[in-house]
């Protein structure tokens, strides 16, 4: 299946090219010539150890952090040379699921999803903000807890909801920063589930950061494995986990 | 060594206090505004804090005049009782009390608000959602803070003038038109008119301190902590040096 | 989305309160300074302000009808202050009016005081220069209150050498150091009272026969045409004549005697101050001459009726006459 789609699409269609990606802070060099490239409908799982700069991956695609060298282009568009609206426009193509959810504590969840509606789209109407702030959680199977506030719900519910805010934008790319983490493993389960769920609803291409094999086991087309900020392997999980190489096995043991 | 380290990180602090709020007036000033989120805020930060001011305010003004009362009482002038104590409120006690309650109450929340939001990527969140956090965390509430204080100020002299008028009444007699007419009477432009003024610096470093610390939060529920305390700490001192500005300020004017 | 609009309720009013007593309090201070409302300007000249500013209270007779505006020095001796006065006391501020510094209390601000004048002169108008009197500093009050001092000086010894001689005086202090003479003073004080008391009733009796005879019938008429009791009754009338010049002199010395007690009592050393810190004693005194006045009094009446009562006999005589010629 995933070969087909990299025949079907060659180069025709990459959502994300990332050339030459290089970030350091002070001394330390996180990323050191970077490069991925991300095919709509494709879903990529960065893999690495703690600290070796997957955040930071993440946080320049979407424009958090500013890189040092390289380009980033999504959409064909290149990020860091853009100016703040136009950055804005790009960003309401993409979602992103933050490692700690990011719901915001003093709003309720209606009004965390409708957060980003607003806005992006500020000339939508009340009726089409409801409908669509309760066809999300319906995604997410969450649609009882629209008035309640983020502190009262347990910490799976709160990564679906967090999920369902990402949704809401309609997002070509949606980009997942350690969805698993804190989460217990049945939870986690599910939850790559539901983003197995959502790709294949919406067609959305997927970046997944993370570091659970579980999460690339299921939710991967395809694994960069980023090692000492440098791009190790890019391959499958299949043929990753029959690799002999002894850094790569590290991971599938 | 660490001395010297010590000052090169305190001026350090400095230097990046005064560009946040540089960066304030940058952003405070282009559109768009957060109107909206302004609004709220100045509920939560104006309005909210009345009840805690207020009592406070009339703590303040009943004390004040029984500790003024034996001294007045000394020198025989216990009549100009409710004149001492209306300048003494209007011209110091009262922004500054005011000032220090609500660095307690608002800068602390506001360095705790900003530091969890910041630690939990709320702040990026709201970046990647096409907000600009800044104007919408910062500048609408260094902006509440700003124009509240004064209005608590105003309100805070009201009601410790008032509690002043019941701590004249607990020894003596006095009406309450005699009062006022005292109050006013011994009141210049140059008493309140500094003091309103002041009020809005003292609002402004509250506000900016707290965000300043909270945005600047460093990762973990123990850089929130922090971030809320030193937020207090810092405005507290700030509050007294903006003071002491005033005054020497004031003194140029000769009021 | 009420209750949002309820928080903007209580904020708008929260914001209004504040600057509601803001406005108030900058609204009361500009009355108080005559920021507000019409006003006229008077002027002054003094040689010493005795540190008044601007802003300081004009009062006209204690009414607080203005302030002071500004104060120019004129020339070497002499300063002049310009007061806004409220419009409404153009009609009552004469240019005689007279203006003075003074001030609230006694370390109180200072404050110029407009007296009205004597003399009823037109209606000051605006930029007028009243008359001013100099203030009265603090250094002339002292300056009065040294020479003041003096003059106690002065009057203290005068009193020193007085009331040397009067310890010195052997005469007074033998009058006042005698025991006796209270005693004797209640004594004759009683003696008086009842010589008043019996003159009094004696008086009374007389009051009784005199308005029988004023009656004219019954058995007074009857007695009175009775010639030997005429005569009798002439010769009673002078004993009473008699007596009544004796009460006379009684009570001119008893004036005597109390002006002496008077003269005791203000010394207030001795014998007669005890006396006279007796409340009874001095209570009966009081009776006593309250007895002697309604005597005199009586007898004065008496006397009158007398007096009349002789021109009766002529008449009653003559009755008798014609009564006489007419019975053959």
């Amino acid at each position: 299946m995933t070969s087909d789609k990299q025949v079907l699409n060659s180069s025709l269609d990459k959502v994300m090219l990332i050339n030459n990606l290089c970030k350091s802070f002070g001394d330390r060099h996180i990323l050191i010539n970077f490069n991925l490239e991300l095919i709509r409908g494709e879903s990529v799982v960065v893999l690495g150890k703690s600290g070796s700069g997957k955040s930071v991956l993440i946080k320049c695609v979407i424009g958090l952090l500013r890189p040092d060298k390289g380009s980033i282009k999504i959409f064909g568009k290149n990020i860091p040379d853009l100016n703040h609206d136009e950055l804005d426009q790009v960003r309401a193509k993409i979602g992103f699921l933050f490692q700690s959810n990011a719901l915001y504590d003093s709003m309720t969840v209606r009004e965390n999803l409708e957060f980003p509606l607003r806005r992006h789209w500020i000339e939508v109407s009340q009726e089409e903000v409801d409908k669509m702030v309760e066809d999300a959680l319906e995604d997410v199977g969450l649609r009882h807890t629209i008035d309640m506030m983020p502190v009262e719900l347990s910490g799976g519910m709160r990564k679906r909801v967090a999920l369902a805010r990402t949704l809401i934008l309609k997002p070509e790319i949606i980009l997942y920063d350690e969805p698993t983490t804190g989460l217990d493993t049945i939870t986690s389960k599910e939850i790559i589930e539901l983003m197995i769920e959502i790709q294949e609803k919406y067609n959305t291409s997927s970046l997944i950061i993370s570091h659970d094999m579980n999460c690339v086991r299921m939710a991967s087309d395809r694994v960069v494995m980023l090692m000492d900020g440098r791009c190790y392997a890019n391959d499958t999980y299949e043929n990753l986990i029959k690799s002999e190489d002894p850094k790569i096995k590290m991971f599938f043991e | 060594m660490s001395l010297r380290s010590d000052f090169t990180a305190f001026l350090n602090g400095n230097g990046e206090l005064f560009s946040f709020s540089l960066r304030f007036f940058r952003h405070g000033l282009n559109p768009p505004f957060e109107f909206a989120e302004f609004i709220k805020q100045c509920y939560v930060i104006g309005y909210k804090s009345l009840p805690l001011i207020g009592l406070t305010a009339f703590i303040m003004g009943i004390v004040l005049t029984m500790q003024l009362r034996p001294s007045m009482a000394d020198y025989g002038v216990e009549s100009q009782l409710p004149a001492i104590v209306a300048i003494a409120v209007v011209r110091e006690v009262g922004p500054v009390i005011t000032a220090l309650i609500f660095a307690g109450k608002i800068g602390s929340s506001i360095g705790a608000e900003l530091g969890s939001m910041k630690v939990t990527e709320q702040i990026d969140a709201m970046e990647v959602s096409g907000t600009n956090p800044f104007k919408y965390l910062v500048v609408t509430r260094v902006l509440a803070c700003t124009l509240m204080l004064p209005v608590l100020v105003m309100l805070g002299d009201a009601i410790s003038l008032y509690g002043a008028y019941l701590g004249v009444n607990i020894h003596t007699n006095t009406s309450f038109n005699l009062f006022w007419t005292q109050v006013f009477d011994n009141l210049v432009f140059g008493d309140v008119l500094p003091a309103f003024i002041k009020s809005f610096f003292f609002g402004f470093a509250v506000g900016i301190i707290g965000c300043y610390k909270g945005y600047n939060s460093s990762r973990g529920t123990e850089g929130v902590g922090l971030s809320a305390n030193s937020a207090v700490v810092v405005s507290s001192v700030m509050i007294f040096i903006i003071d002491l500005l005033a005054v020497q300020v004031t003194n140029i004017f000769d009021y | 989305m009420a209750k949002r609009l309820v928080n903007n309720v209580r904020l708008g009013a929260f914001v209004m309160a504040g600057l509601l007593f803001l406005v108030l309090l900058l609204y009361m201070i500009g009355r108080n300074r005559s920021l507000f409302g019409s006003n006229y300007i008077l002027k002054a000249r003094f040689e010493n302000v005795q540190g008044l500013v601007p802003g300081n209270n004009v009062r006209y007779s204690g009414i607080q009808s203005g302030t002071v505006k500004t104060i120019e020095i004129v020339n070497d001796t002499s300063i002049e202050v310009s007061m806004l006065i409220d419009t409404k006391m153009e009609d009552i501020i004469r240019k005689d009016a007279i203006v003075s510094i003074g001030s609230d209390g006694l370390v109180g601000n200072k404050v110029v005081n407009i007296i009205p004048g004597e003399i009823h002169d037109d209606l000051a108008k605006e930029g007028d220069v009243l008359v001013s009197k100099n203030p009265i500093d603090t250094e002339s009050i002292l300056k009065t209150l040294s020479k003041t001092n003096n003059d106690v000086a002065e009057i203290v010894s005068g009193l020193k050498v007085t009331v040397e001689r009067i310890n010195n005086s052997t005469a007074l202090w033998s009058i006042l150091s005698e025991e006796s003479l209270p005693e004797d003073l209640r004594q004759s004080a009683a003696n008086i009272r009842k010589a008043t008391s019996r003159a009094g009733l004696m008086a009374d009796d007389l009051h009784v026969i005199v308005s029988d005879l004023k009656s004219g019938k019954g058995s007074a008429g009857i007695l009175l045409r009775d010639t030997s009791f005429a005569n009798n009754l002439n010769q009673a009338v002078l004993k009473m004549r008699q007596l009544s010049t004796n009460a006379d002199k009684l009570s001119l010395q008893m004036t005597t005697l109390i002006s002496g007690i008077q003269n005791d009592l203000n010394s207030g050393k001795g014998a007669a101050s005890t006396i006279l810190k007796d409340t009874s004693v001095v209570n009966k005194l009081n009776t006593s001459l309250d007895n002697i006045q309604r005597g005199t009094d009586g007898f004065n009446q008496n006397m009158e009726a007398l007096k009349k009562s002789f021109l009766l006999r002529g008449y009653f005589k003559r009755q008798e006459k014609k009564r006489a010629s007419s019975n053959p």
